[in-house]
């Protein structure tokens, strides 16, 4: 499906699964980014769902759902640390995509080096690769016998940040616990080119302030 | 809660050549005051000091004591440093020939309502010892003086750009540092061109583009940038500074404050062959008490006197008493040559166990200021590995910032750090071959 919102730049593209069509079946439009905000956090909002294709009900009733269950699953108390770990790595890693090309993030996102860092908590693992004011995300696919490991390190990426537990990413990520303290203390560990993942911190902290994210 | 599966230092992980028990075990009390500060103080502990900087597990995070060429951990671990303070620590640690003197102004009295004399003393001996320059002003940290260095610049040419060096630190203050927010881009860095190091052709194309606006440049005696290779001038480059900064008329400032005293006593700009207008120092310059200066031309001395320069402590005694002494020290110790030649032992000796050992590890930098990277590995996972492993041995080398050279160092201090070195290279090698990244 395609998700546009008038006024806020180009559309986003949501691949369901099992879906086989290359094309669109559902454009979701949005009058305004307040409806947006709201539909997307779950609340009642204005989205106007076009069909283009065959299979849009379908579509309708996936998006429907996971959009109301990932932010179900944010909230509930009892929700696995490695579910609500993987909602906000993604969360975070992608809303780092998002706004990367910002204004306000231009002279930090000029002094921080390009390259790729790998991302992991536990089997979750993503590769972020910065080049010059961009930032692109990829999920890494479990390769191999021992999976993430080796999708998240082939090519070696120039920076590591690895939490030690899916708690310690909740944390982090949520803005409970500092990314420096949790550096210090053995929670996250970085290697390699490390300008290049502590400027990443750095973007994070911008996005915390727009995402206020509450777990 | 899920811990990670089986992965301690796990492939994707951060650097560990120890399991993390092992390693919270020796620094048991540094990792306990970091989470009792991690309430209390903004990061735990802020800013170049951040356990971010070093590899967590492997230093420790809070020192207690020091002697000579050795530290001492809040958990009592014994560290040959080649850190020295951050370059504070010329003479070493506790030297008594410094501290002597220093604690008995202590007793008579440090911050008075007036300088104490020896402020005279020591600005007649650092304009009679450092090469060119005719005034000096003193001030606590290396950021007062670049600060200051930059803004009488800017007062006496009445123009506002100041051009810097790509990934030259000055200090902290909004003008210099990498807080990059917006607010402070749009007032106090806004002036502030970058051009890369040595590149003339850059740095000419820099001056033509602020023509007529450019009140100064300000530069390292060489280039000690942070995870890199360090770089030297070369003599076409500080030729072509000096001629764009004539034609300009904009002042040329050197900021001597990480390599004064170990390069050349007349000041690093003496060891380059540079002509600078005004000349910041610091750190070694009291071995560790707490002093920087900047010394200027006559030239500027106008512009220097109607300034309004203050500070609360700017003027206790005990630092520049300290000052006088380490002076003396210096040269009592064996001064430069003496730094040169054990760097010239260290740099050496990690050469050739680095290569022995199969790494392409190349010490740069001047002998008595070395930096060792790995040419084979950009992105420092082998400078961090290697550091940590050398912490383990006992001997403290920072992963991602230049080492210093003390005269405390000894031949004997020097053999045990290649000692350790070479376990310590042998242990990468194993690692290379058998891990992935
Ligand atoms: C070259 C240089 N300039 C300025 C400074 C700032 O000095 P301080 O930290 O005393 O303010 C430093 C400190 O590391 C430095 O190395």
């Amino acid at each position: 499906m395609k998700l546009s919102i008038r006024g806020a730049g180009p559309s986003l593209h949501l691949r369901v699964p099992q879906s086989s069509s290359r094309r669109p079946s559902l454009l979701l439009f949005f009058p305004n980014i307040e409806s947006a905000v709201r539909v997307l956090s779950g609340a009642k909002g204005t989205a106007v769902p076009i069909p283009l294709d065959a299979g849009v009900l379908k579509t309708l009733a996936f998006f429907r759902r996971a959009s109301n269950r990932a932010t179900e699953l944010l909230r509930a108390a009892d929700t696995p640390a490695a579910i609500r770990a993987r909602l906000l790595l993604a969360a975070t890693l992608y809303g780092l995509e998002a706004i990367a090309g910002e204004s306000y993030l231009e002279r930090r996102m000029q002094i921080i080096p390009d390259g790729v860092v790998g991302v992991r908590a536990g089997e979750i693992a993503y590769r972020a690769a910065k080049e010059g004011r961009t930032i692109h995300v990829d999920r890494a696919v479990p390769a191999e016998a021992d999976g993430v490991v080796s999708a998240v390190n082939s090519p070696r990426p120039d920076a590591v940040l690895s939490f030690a537990h899916y708690q310690s990413a909740i944390d982090v990520l949520s803005g409970k616990r500092q990314a420096v303290v949790a550096l210090g203390s053995g929670e996250v560990r970085i290697g390699g080119l490390l300008p290049l993942v502590q400027g990443l911190f750095a973007v994070l902290d911008r996005l915390s302030w727009y995402m206020g994210v509450e777990v | 809660m899920s811990d990670i599966s089986g992965e301690e230092s796990g492939a994707a992980g951060g650097i560990s050549g120890r399991g993390a028990d092992t390693q919270d075990s020796r620094f048991a009390a540094s990792m306990a005051y970091f989470e009792r500060a991690a309430k209390v103080i903004p990061g735990g502990i802020y800013g170049s000091k951040s356990p971010g900087f070093l590899v967590p597990g492997h230093f420790p995070y809070y020192l207690s004591r020091a002697r000579g060429s050795r530290i001492y951990d809040a958990d009592g671990n014994e560290f040959i440093d080649y850190l020295c303070g951050y370059g504070s620590q010329i003479v070493g640690y506790g030297n008594p020939a410094v501290d002597g003197p220093a604690l008995e102004q202590a007793r008579k009295g440090d911050l008075l309502n007036q300088p104490h004399p020896v402020m005279v003393e020591l600005a007649e001996r650092l304009v009679g010892l450092v090469n060119d320059m005719d005034w000096a002003v003193f001030v606590k940290n290396g950021t007062d003086a670049t600060t200051l260095a930059t803004s009488i610049a800017r007062a006496d040419t009445r123009k506002q750009v100041i051009i810097s060096a790509e990934g030259a630190y000055h200090g902290a203050a909004n003008w210099c540092s990498t807080n990059v927010f917006p607010v402070f881009m749009q007032a106090e860095q806004r002036d502030v061109r970058f051009f890369p190091y040595n590149d003339i052709q850059a740095l000419e194309a820099l001056f033509a583009a602020n023509r007529g606006n450019i009140a100064c440049i300000i530069l390292t005696p060489y280039h000690h940038p942070t995870y890199k290779p360090q770089q030297l001038p070369t003599p076409e480059f500080l030729t072509a500074v000096e001629r764009l900064c004539r034609a300009e008329s904009a002042y040329f400032i050197m900021d001597d404050i990480r390599a004064n005293f170990r390069l050349d006593v007349h000041g690093s700009h003496t060891f380059f062959g540079a002509h600078p207008d005004l000349i910041t120092m610091g750190k070694a310059l009291a071995n560790g008490y707490p002093i920087s200066v900047l010394l200027g031309t006559d030239g500027l001395r106008k512009t220097a006197s109607s300034f309004f320069i203050t500070g609360t402590y700017w003027m206790s005694a005990v630092p520049m008493i300290a000052a006088m002494a380490t002076l003396d020290e210096m040269e009592r110790m064996g001064g430069t040559a003496q730094l040169a030649r054990h760097g010239r032992m260290l740099k050496d000796g990690l050469e050739s166990l680095g290569r022995e050992a199969g790494f392409r590890a190349r010490v740069s930098g001047p002998l008595a200021i070395p930096y060792m990277t790995f040419d084979e590995d950009p992105d420092l996972y082998l400078n961090q590995r290697f550091c940590a492993a050398m912490a383990d041995r006992g001997v403290f080398m920072h992963p991602h910032h230049n080492w210093f050279i003390s005269l405390a160092h000894t031949e004997e201090d020097i053999a045990r750090t290649l000692e350790a070195a070479r376990s310590a290279f042998e242990e990468l090698r194993l690692f290379s071959s058998s891990e992935r990244f």
